[in-house]
């Protein structure tokens, strides 16, 4: 490749600085992201819905000017060569965007067209992608009688016809069933190890990001709050989990208060008004101080949780010591970090896979409005 | 990687228009009941107005010798100004699926989306304004031209048509509702015909009237189809028909993918 040269570290293929994003209206979606994109990685963003993660895939893409910052792809500058960008790029969106009045082979040829091929390398490619994504056999029938998981694989088809370097995958498995999730996790992989491509992707299901990307930014609020492999992330806990549940002695409510809204647990916030609480906070500064716990926090459903170093052998001492003080273990589990308990971690909030919570509904509504 | 069979870009403007184009004249040929609407419409329309207004061809000073003859041109502009002002709703629609980012996403220009979806519906109108001129002569339509005169009607139709391609699509690029756009778009519609002489010549008129049709865009098609149908060729006419019809049709284009950009960026 010619050209290539005007970027800074030659195996990212994707630096990201200090982007931001403020919609008229002054909705601050994204807040200042900064990250590198290695060549050849699979890469999420991992976030409840309204994080940013669209925001920051629109912006890279070309289809939203950032309010600030820079980033470059392939070694183009985002904003100065969006031409350049885009042909390099492909763009699976979350809307399953193909055109239910052609057919496959029409959806192909229409997108490779778009990207400038000749129809003979259309008719190549169409075959080659066609058949990664298992879908040759339907190509020649009308995209409306394709079932959603079909439309899925027509569309990420569609994203590579013209080989991209980078493809950008916003939600790749959203609304589809258990055994076409697994399957277009597949096709992903494969993608990375036989074409070479750099994935993009973002994600709000936790496995998906946890299984199969390499490295994982967690957005909340339209900031990264950590970035790393998902081994990483979990050790960043510092230690396993310990969840205890003590008899008349609820873990207090957890801080960051004005950002959880909708998402405390009623019982948490409840428990919170009760007298309970100078008690405490003094059993908070007991646990905080026996050997082997890195840290006290409360669990999403009110239950204590213990950073601990080496869960077995500090699980008896803690119940020992809680014994010793005349109380009772109603509960206690141990249990190796997720990366919902990292989400936790870094965010005081549960990261839910279905958020009925009408505020976060509203917010990516709004989010949507303003992208339109 | 990327390599191979990419053309070279700024050459493609004329190529991705095509391509837009193709898409949205798939689905024209897709939609089998959208099709027989688009026979059968000209025919109810010619056959129900041209016998509920026979009578107006008696009236003294009435420049046709049947109201049908009279009412063909208008007709044709009639069904091109639906066609061309409700273009606006395929962008409404492409933006509610997500295709229209897949568009702008593609390495392509923001006016080849514009002037694809204008090309489309001027095509359309083509093929409309012929079957209505074929509809026409059918049903002993008098026609003063012959087979350039048809060609050059047809070239009227599709003018017109992208000039409310791009006045809808520049609504369709701000508006991001097809409710609020069918609203806004049957606001010009009504007013447009009725303050033009597709149906009434403009003596009939009172002055007020006459003033606004003499300036509509309308008039600028059918004063030049009307000639081309009853009396003959008029160069002076269809002249300024054609050059006015352009120029405006490129400056609603021009519009729309001002709009479009910004509604985009």
């Amino acid at each position: 490749m010619s050209g290539q040269t005007n970027g800074g570290n030659s195996t990212n293929i994707i630096e990201v600085k200090d982007l931001v994003k403020v919609y008229p209206g002054g909705i601050r979606a994204v807040r200042g992201v900064t990250f590198d994109v290695k060549k050849g990685e699979i890469f999420g963003f991992l976030g409840p819905n309204g994080a940013g993660k669209t925001t920051t895939i629109l912006m890279l893409i070309t289809l939203l000017e950032p309010t600030s910052g820079r980033a470059t792809l392939c070694g183009y500058d985002l904003i100065r060569q969006p031409d350049e960008v885009r042909v390099r790029i492909g763009y699976v969106s979350q809307d399953i965007a193909v055109d239910e009045n052609l057919t496959g082979w029409e959806n192909l040829a229409l997108q490779g067209h778009l990207y400038h091929l000749d129809s003979k390398t259309i008719a190549e490619r169409s075959r080659e992608v066609l058949d990664m994504v298992d879908l040759t056999e339907r190509a020649g029938a009308l995209v409306s009688t394709y079932s959603g998981g079909m439309r899925k694989r027509l569309d990420i088809a569609e994203g590579l016809i013209h080989r991209p370097e980078i493809l950008f995958l916003d939600e790749p498995t959203l609304g589809l069933d258990i055994q076409t999730r697994a399957r277009i996790w597949e096709y992903i992989r494969r993608l990375r190890d036989e074409e070479g491509i750099t994935v993009f992707m973002t994600t709000h299901y936790m496995d998906e990001a946890d299984k199969l990307c390499d490295r994982i930014a967690i957005m909340d609020h339209g900031q990264i709050v950590a970035l790393g492999t998902p081994s990483e992330l979990k050790a960043g806990i510092g230690g396993d989990l310990l969840l205890l549940e003590v008899d008349g002695l609820p873990a207090p409510a957890k801080p960051h208060e004005e950002h959880n809204g909708p998402n405390t647990p009623v019982g948490a916030a409840e428990r919170a008004q009760a007298p309970a609480a100078p008690r405490a906070e003094e059993f908070a500064a007991f646990l905080g101080g026996l050997d082997g716990v890195v840290k006290v926090g409360t669990a999403d459903d009110g239950r204590w949780m213990l950073v601990v170093t080496a869960g077995e052998e500090t699980a008896p001492r803690v119940l020992g010591a809680v014994n010793r003080r005349g109380l009772v273990v109603r509960s206690l589990a141990i249990k190796r970090p997720s990366l919902d308990d990292v989400f936790l971690h870094h965010t005081g909030r549960a990261l839910r896979e279905d958020e009925g919570a009408g505020s976060f509904i509203r917010q990516r509504m709004s989010l949507r409005r303003a992208r339109m | 990687m990327t390599g191979g069979g990419h053309r070279t870009m700024g050459r493609t403007f004329l190529a991705d228009t095509w391509w837009v184009a193709w898409r949205e004249l798939k689905h024209f040929l897709g939609q089998k009941v959208r099709i027989f609407m688009t026979l059968i419409q000209p025919f109810i329309w010619l056959a129900l107005m041209g016998n509920m207004f026979e009578k107006m061809a008696q009236v003294p000073g009435f420049p046709a010798k049947s109201y049908l003859d009279y009412m063909a041109p208008g007709v044709v502009t009639m069904v091109t100004l639906f066609g061309g002002i409700f273009g606006g709703m395929s962008i409404v629609w492409d933006r509610r699926l997500g295709f229209l980012n897949k568009l702008l996403a593609a390495p392509i220009a923001r006016s080849a989306v514009v002037s694809g979806k204008m090309l489309a519906i001027a095509v359309q109108t083509a093929v409309q304004a012929f079957i209505i001129f074929v509809i026409a002569r059918l049903m002993g339509v008098h026609f003063a031209t012959g087979f350039f005169g048809m060609v050059m009607v047809i070239v009227l139709a599709a003018l017109l048509s992208l000039v409310f391609a791009g006045i809808s699509l520049s609504f369709g690029a701000a508006i991001k509702t097809h409710e609020t756009l069918m609203a806004v778009m049957n606001f010009f519609t009504m007013p447009l015909m009725f303050t033009s002489n597709a149906m009434m010549p403009l003596s009939f008129m009172p002055s007020w009237l006459q003033a606004i049709a003499k300036v509509n865009p309308l008039s600028f098609a059918i004063n030049p189809m009307r000639s081309l149908f009853l009396t003959g060729w008029n160069a002076h006419e269809l002249v300024s028909g054609v050059l006015v019809l352009s120029l405006v049709s490129l400056a609603a284009g021009w519009v729309a993918t001002r709009l479009f950009r910004r509604a985009t960026t």
